[in-house]
């Protein structure tokens, strides 16, 4: 499918291995750092394993499972939750092993999911930020440290049922509505749609915050043209909010696996000066949990298309 | 006697002046009649659209949704055959957050009227869908 630069094996291949050390553990990553695991739900039909999974699972993520309809959905629904507790494990902070069964989660006052850290002083919010994005032929997670993360995937072949332009004009602002009309070709104009929206819905997840408290309507991508560094910038403008705010968040926008486009929004290393341009720092990884791991940065699976992106 | 004239006072149809415009087609007497009958029923149910239409209207709606592109790696046949009045977006369809947008979009269209942004938020089932537009007075 594509070509790889290495392949980083976590053990042998063996499906019956002890739970508690099965995952290769990790550096956190640095400050503008996003780590993006990703897993291609048909590269799993291992019944045997798809069970393991399942023991990993909180009694409530079980349930959540079994009332998905039928078998593809129950698989995405289950591959889900594998994928983030699975990855999250994989990262270890002051050097504790993780057990991807221990870990816990809440949803934020506005319903998005959190890591809880359990200290010895009771529960506290973790350093570690995720969010996770799935479309029925890829499941991603991106995790960051001290940056809320928003992340969004969507198939390169994606249909739009609803006539384009009627759907930005209804739900998008007015500068991405020009910039849409202005594209003659439909095959094009459907790419830069699909793209569009996944830098959207990047945006409103990093801000944790809901779809209707940051509706489409009130902001604007824009990609700003290529400077001398060959990179064009993205940058998100809000009727409704300052500029103080908006120029907080860096966004990175790259074709996955050949299939996807992918979208990743985090906040601004605070550290660093803000009006300097520094780029999101970016790892990718197709897993299989318990199984393999390939890094495929660097590689042509992950193609840069917009935002300041070095792939580490 | 009077409770016979009690009776008949509370039995008294009140005339009401038609305008003569109203009915280009008026066949007298009954022309007359036919209109005041279906005025009053509109008066009685409001503008509010009848819920067994709208679940019929919303599942079609969803239903010609899931014909338009059948290459979603699963028996498509089915996820039509899934849409009922119960179906709940995401865990019976398999559709995503895209998928609802343009749902909602669809249902617009479909009823003539707008559904502001945070009361899309919410719909994610038929039967909210369903809910929301038969209680809401500019369906069409």
């Amino acid at each position: 499918m594509f070509s790889f630069i290495q392949k980083m094996r976590s053990f042998e291949r063996n499906f019956s291995v002890s739970p508690s050390f099965p995952l290769l553990p990790l550096q956190l990553p640095s400050p503008m750092e996003t780590h993006v695991w990703f897993v291609l739900p048909d590269e799993f039909k291992s019944v045997s394993l798809l069970n393991q999974y399942m023991e990993l699972l909180s009694p409530c993520e079980k349930e959540n499972v079994l009332t998905m309809r039928g078998d593809q959905l129950q698989k995405r629904a289950l591959l889900a939750r594998t994928l983030v507790r699975t990855t999250i494990a994989r990262y270890q902070i002051n050097n504790h092993v993780v057990d991807p069964r221990s870990l816990k989660f809440k949803k934020n006052v506005h319903g998005k999911p959190e890591l809880v850290w359990e200290s010895d002083d009771g529960q506290c919010p973790s350093p570690l930020h995720f969010n996770i994005s799935h479309t029925s032929s890829l499941i991603a997670c991106g995790v960051t440290v001290n940056s809320p993360i928003g992340i969004d995937v969507e198939e390169k072949q994606r249909k739009i049922k609803n006539n384009i332009l009627a759907f930005a004009r209804r739900y998008f602002s007015l500068y991405e509505v020009e910039h849409l009309s202005a594209i003659s070709d439909s095959e094009v104009q459907r790419q830069e749609f699909v793209k569009l929206w996944i830098l959207k819905e990047a945006y409103v997840k990093a801000l944790g915050r809901g779809f209707s408290a940051a509706p489409f309507k009130t902001f604007t991508i824009r990609m700003k043209d290529a400077t001398n560094s060959g990179a064009s910038e993205v940058v998100v403008e809000s009727s409704d909010h300052p500029v103080s705010l908006t120029n907080n968040w860096q966004f990175g926008l790259f074709e996955l696996a050949s299939s996807h486009y992918a979208a990743v929004c985090m906040e601004k290393d605070k550290t660093s000066d803000v009006a300097m341009r520094v780029p999101m720092r970016l790892t990718v990884r197709k897993t299989i949990p318990f199984v393999e791991d390939i890094c495929i940065s660097g590689t042509d699976a992950v193609v840069p298309i917009a935002g300041l992106i070095k792939q580490v | 006697m009077a409770a016979r004239g009690a009776l008949l006072k509370y039995l008294r149809v009140k005339v009401q002046a038609m305008p003569t415009t109203r009915n280009p087609n008026n066949n007298g007497l009954f022309g007359l009649s036919f209109n005041s009958i279906r005025r009053f029923s509109e008066e009685v149910r409001g503008t509010f659209l009848d819920k067994s239409e709208v679940t019929d209207r919303v599942v079609n709606v969803v239903k010609n949704f899931q014909k338009v592109d059948p290459s979603k790696g699963y028996d498509w046949k089915l996820k039509v055959k899934w849409v009922t009045p119960n179906a709940h977006f995401q865990n019976d369809l398999g559709l995503d957050s895209l998928d609802s947008v343009e749902i909602v979009m669809a249902l617009e269209e479909e009823f003539q009227f707008e559904i502001p942004d945070n009361e899309a938020d919410k719909i994610n089932s038929i039967s909210l869908a369903i809910d929301f537009i038969s209680s809401h007075p500019q369906a069409k």
